[in-house]
């Protein structure tokens, strides 16, 4: 029995609706070279860019910046080390330029791992990066490189290249044993998610309750280079999130012979997180015995202690006099979206109105991205649409039905004009979140849960008078 | 050298001015090598401003491109469409340019809406058959979308490497859609200088915008070239019956259109100001005022004089300068007294340090320091009453170590050791991180009418008190921060060593 059942129903007409152009009007993502945020992930890791001038600092104020005030991290920010490129290597080529500003870089810079990107300029010109890396790798300096022109994609896709030119260049070939109950974690794309540093580390931790060791890569939990190196000694690859990092993980299973598994559910609050962790213990072999034991106690003290804290908050959730929303809109990437969307249907028992993903995910994945959300709970059903055009999303929004109430829409920035004409509620969740201050918080997880409840309920009580 | 409307092109900063992004040494000398009238150029360097000799180096740090001040200004205008023809990654910067206009609006009073920034998003097979196809119909989606009164097109490094021929489809959409359709060539490469993004902006406004045969005069205008700033122009000027007229960030068109009818053209700063106001006054006839900018008593005084002088209203001006400094002469004394013995250090765009280095005198700050991200021989104009810097020097003397660098914050750990400053004062991103990692408190000056004119003194001498009890953060964390150089890099006393070695 489905006791709500949401279509594509209030869209118009196809004929009425504006033919999808090239356009995209206040942008969700920057392109391949702000995977140089990837790489300021990396603890002593720097980037070195070649590219235009602004090219740096436009990947940075907007990834990290204005997004949550995530500041640059250690080697990042708007002046990591840059080519600046001018007419002259338009016209002559590069790859001069860049040698010299890698070997001067050396003498300065205090780095575990350098990453080159390139930007449009080298990727036309077509300057030859590997004849210019090759000879520092020759001498046994941690350097890789990874062609990131903006015309290639977005910062996803970049992403994956910085990825896996790391892994090829720098982790490079492994034949020996792999240790059983660690786990390489492959999820949030850094500095885009706005709060990736947190998240991460309640997967990280979650993971670690339930007995197994993990190489989370990126952000304030990781070891750094260390951790990259012990890569291909994993006992698996574990892809969290719809789509990004699967082609990693083939990769690896492709090099190292690991084996991977994939959740496409970023889990936020006990149920979803609990069973985010059986199904990891399965994978990892942990089945039964004393090792399962202890993830299981760890699974019901969690539980336990999130659903006191659920308890308490009922007294709001049933008593609050003023009206509290029952339809709710996500504007976001694949990972969030379809993570925020599951726990409000299934813990919180709001509405979905309208969920629109933004990251422009392969056409490979897109169809079991639908199929998720046409079984987002066991009498939920509902569609997703596939926009990154801001225009066509707010006139998408204006059309949906939210009901008697003023809807609650988790978005961005762009969302924010938006909310307020539809006399609604805005949760700036995703990129751009320029009116958040973001450091530790995290939405996902037990304790990532928590904190999101008291973020939507100050939002919206906060507004009442 | 006279501005050149003629073609769609703005010719660089390094072109017209000579600008430079590499130097060390002394205020004065830098003054003396530029090309106003110390530095007797004329008969060396003829039209073109005088050469100065300028240090380059193999390493370097991001810096900003001139599509970004496009953005940031073709971006901001309210009722218009700026297009981006780029692959996606320039549209990075709608985020913040989106932040910055919705704050300056609120902070102006102005209806907070987002900004009108569409991106082509080329892609891999645009840069083999061409974008123009896209860029036609970005122009169309604009049109339907928004029904804007101009739009503008900012070129990328992508379109300019691949030759689209921006002009012809930017003329035919402006003959069918009956709004300026404005093609700003801002491509990245193309200067040393993002400043040149102001020029490329202010170039196309000036060739497509600007109403060419005014009907009429408004002789209580005032073109105020400004950024997001909040509104101080309109009471100083209030005060010799002027009305302001604010360019080119958060006007309207028809704003940018009426600014050929204006009584006189001012700015804040003259690296921002120094393209539209000298193109004003050469295409429309409008005067520039050509005056030291309004910063302390002798800059202030001398500028609100010159603007009295070519609006016709000196009297009103000498009633104004005087109760002025009645008024903010005692306090401006109490804040010397709370900030003697302190040092500042000043690190923003040419013109405007030359500007707060004064400031910061008038409050009785020690200055022995600057750092400007550029540095322009001249101004459009070539009038020598427009040499900020020579202004600063004559008014406030020396600066001992005054450096030109387009933001290498690599360089800026020596500069700061050279003076040991108690606070900076800075405005673009990616230096105040590293002062504050030694310790050092930034003033990030958003507001860029903060220190403007009398009041501004005041003001700035009250955000230097704040700052300093910041420190108590800063020197915290400079207990527990590791610097991403190393350590033979931070013991090197000179700043520009690789520079100067090759």
């Amino acid at each position: 029995m489905s006791i709500v059942e949401t279509k594509i129903r209030d869209l118009p007409p196809a004929s009425l609706a504006p033919a999808k152009t090239n356009s995209i009007e206040q942008i969700r993502y920057g392109c391949a070279i702000g995977a140089l945020q990837s790489v300021a992930a990396i603890p002593r890791a720097i980037p070195i860019t070649h590219c235009g001038p602004g090219c740096a600092d436009k990947q940075f104020m907007n990834l990290a910046f204005y997004n949550g005030f995530q500041g640059g991290g250690y080697g990042g920010g708007a002046v990591v080390p840059s080519t600046n490129a001018s007419e002259r290597e338009v016209v002559f080529g590069g790859a001069e330029r860049l040698s010299e500003l890698i070997e001067s870089g050396l003498k300065i810079l205090d780095a575990d791992l350098f990453v080159v990107l390139t930007g449009c300029i080298s990727d036309l010109v077509g300057d030859d990066i590997g004849a210019v890396v090759r000879p520092f790798q020759e001498r046994g300096i941690p350097i890789v490189y990874a062609e990131t022109g903006g015309f290639k994609g977005n910062n996803f896709t970049g992403h994956e290249l910085v990825t896996r030119a790391i892994i090829d260049q720098f982790v490079g070939d492994y034949a020996g044993e792999q240790q059983t109950g660690v786990v390489n974690l492959w999820s949030l794309l850094p500095y885009h998610n706005t709060f990736w540093r947190g998240d991460l580390t309640e997967i990280k931790r979650v993971l670690e309750g339930a007995g197994l060791q993990v190489n989370v890569l990126f952000g304030p939990e990781s070891k750094g280079v260390s951790e990259w190196k012990a890569i291909p000694t994993a006992q698996f690859n574990l892809v969290v999130g719809p789509w990004l990092g699967l082609s990693t993980a083939r990769h690896l299973e492709h090099k190292y012979g690991q084996p991977f598994l994939h959740v496409p559910v970023l889990p936020i609050g006990s149920n979803e997180t609990a069973r985010f962790l059986r199904e990891v213990l399965d994978f990892a072999g942990i089945t039964a015995g004393p090792a399962r034991d202890k993830a299981e106690a760890f699974i019901a003290d969690e539980e336990a202690r999130y659903y006191k804290y659920l308890e308490d908050f009922t007294d709001f959730y049933a008593e609050y006099w003023w009206g509290l929303p029952a339809k709710f809109a996500v504007i976001g990437d694949a990972t969030y979206n379809l993570a925020l969307t599951r726990f409000l249907v299934n813990q919180l028992g709001l509405i979905p109105a309208r969920q629109i993903i933004t990251d422009n995910p392969p056409d490979e994945f897109r169809e079991e991205i639908r199929a998720q959300y046409r079984r987002i709970a066991d009498d939920v059903a509902t569609e997703v649409d596939f926009e990154e055009d801001s225009y066509a999303i707010h006139q998408s929004l204006r059309q949906t039905d939210f009901g008697h109430k003023p809807p609650i829409i988790f978005g961005t920035t762009w969302e924010r004009d938006l909310a307020k004409e539809l006399k609604g509620v805005i949760i700036e969740v995703g990129f751009p979140t320029s009116y958040e201050v973001v450091l530790s918080r995290s939405y996902v997880g037990y304790r990532g849960a928590l904190t999101l409840l008291e973020k939507i309920y100050s939002t919206i009580v906060s507004r009442s008078a | 050298m006279p501005i050149n409307l003629k073609t769609a092109v703005v010719e660089t900063r390094e072109q017209r001015l000579g600008t430079i992004i590499g130097w060390d040494g002394k205020a004065s000398d830098l003054s003396h090598e530029s090309a106003y009238a110390r530095g007797g150029c004329a008969s060396k360097c003829g039209p073109k401003a005088r050469r100065i000799c300028e240090l380059r180096g193999p390493f370097t740090q991001g810096s900003i491109c001139s599509e970004q001040m496009v953005e940031c200004q073709a971006g901001n205008v309210r009722d218009a469409v700026l297009i981006q023809h780029s692959p996606i990654g320039c549209g990075a910067g709608q985020v913040i340019y989106n932040s910055i206009f919705r704050n300056g609006l609120a902070m102006r009073g102005l209806p907070v809406q987002n900004l009108h920034l569409i991106s082509t998003n080329l892609r891999e097979k645009d840069m083999v058959f061409g974008g123009i196809a896209k860029l036609e119909q970005t122009i169309r989606d604009a049109w339907e979308r928004h029904h804007p009164k101009a739009i503008f097109i900012g070129t990328s490094c992508a379109t300019g490497i691949i030759g689209d021929d921006v002009e012809s489809v930017a003329t035919a959409l402006e003959a069918e859609l009956g709004i300026p359709v404005i093609p700003l060539h801002c491509e990245g490469f193309k200067s040393k200088h993002w400043s040149t993004g102001f020029d490329a902006t202010q170039h196309g406004i000036l060739r497509q915008i600007v109403r060419k045969n005014p009907e009429k005069k408004q002789e209580d205008l005032v073109n105020v070239i400004n950024l997001w700033g909040s509104d101080v122009f309109s009471p100083i000027l209030g005060e010799l019956g002027l009305r302001v007229n604010y360019v080119v960030d958060m006007a309207t068109v028809d704003e940018l259109a009426q600014m050929s009818e204006a009584a006189a053209t001012v700015g804040f700063c003259y690296t921002l100001s120094s393209y539209l106001a000298a193109g004003l006054e050469q295409e429309f006839g409008v005067p520039e005022v050509k005056a030291p900018m309004p910063y302390g008593f002798a800059g202030t005084d001398a500028w609100l004089r010159e603007i009295a002088r070519v609006t016709n209203r000196e009297g009103k001006a000498e009633d104004y300068i005087r109760n002025e400094h009645a008024r903010v002469k005692p306090k401006l004394a109490e804040l010397r007294e709370k900030l003697k013995g302190k040092k500042g250090y000043v690190a923003t765009g040419s013109a405007y340090a030359h500007g707060l280095i004064g400031v910061l005198r008038e409050l009785g700050v020690e200055v022995d320091g600057s750092l400007v991200f550029h540095h322009d021989p001249v101004y459009d104009s070539q009038d020598p009453r427009e040499d900020s810097l020579a202004h600063l020097i004559d008014q406030y003397g020396e600066v001992d170590n005054f450096t030109v660098g387009n933001r290498q914050q690599y360089q800026f750990f020596a500069l700061l050791q050279r003076v040991k400053p108690d606070f900076i004062i800075i405005r673009h991103n990616g230096l105040a991180p590293l002062a504050a990692r030694l310790g050092i408190p930034a003033i990030p000056l958003g507001d860029e009418h903060h220190a403007v004119g009398y009041q501004g003194m005041l003001n700035l001498g009250e955000s230097i008190l704040d700052v300093l009890a910041h420190k108590k953060y800063h020197q915290d964390l400079a207990a527990h921060t590791k610097l991403p150089y190393k350590k033979w890099w931070l013991d090197q006393k000179d700043p520009f060593l690789f520079a100067r070695s090759v």
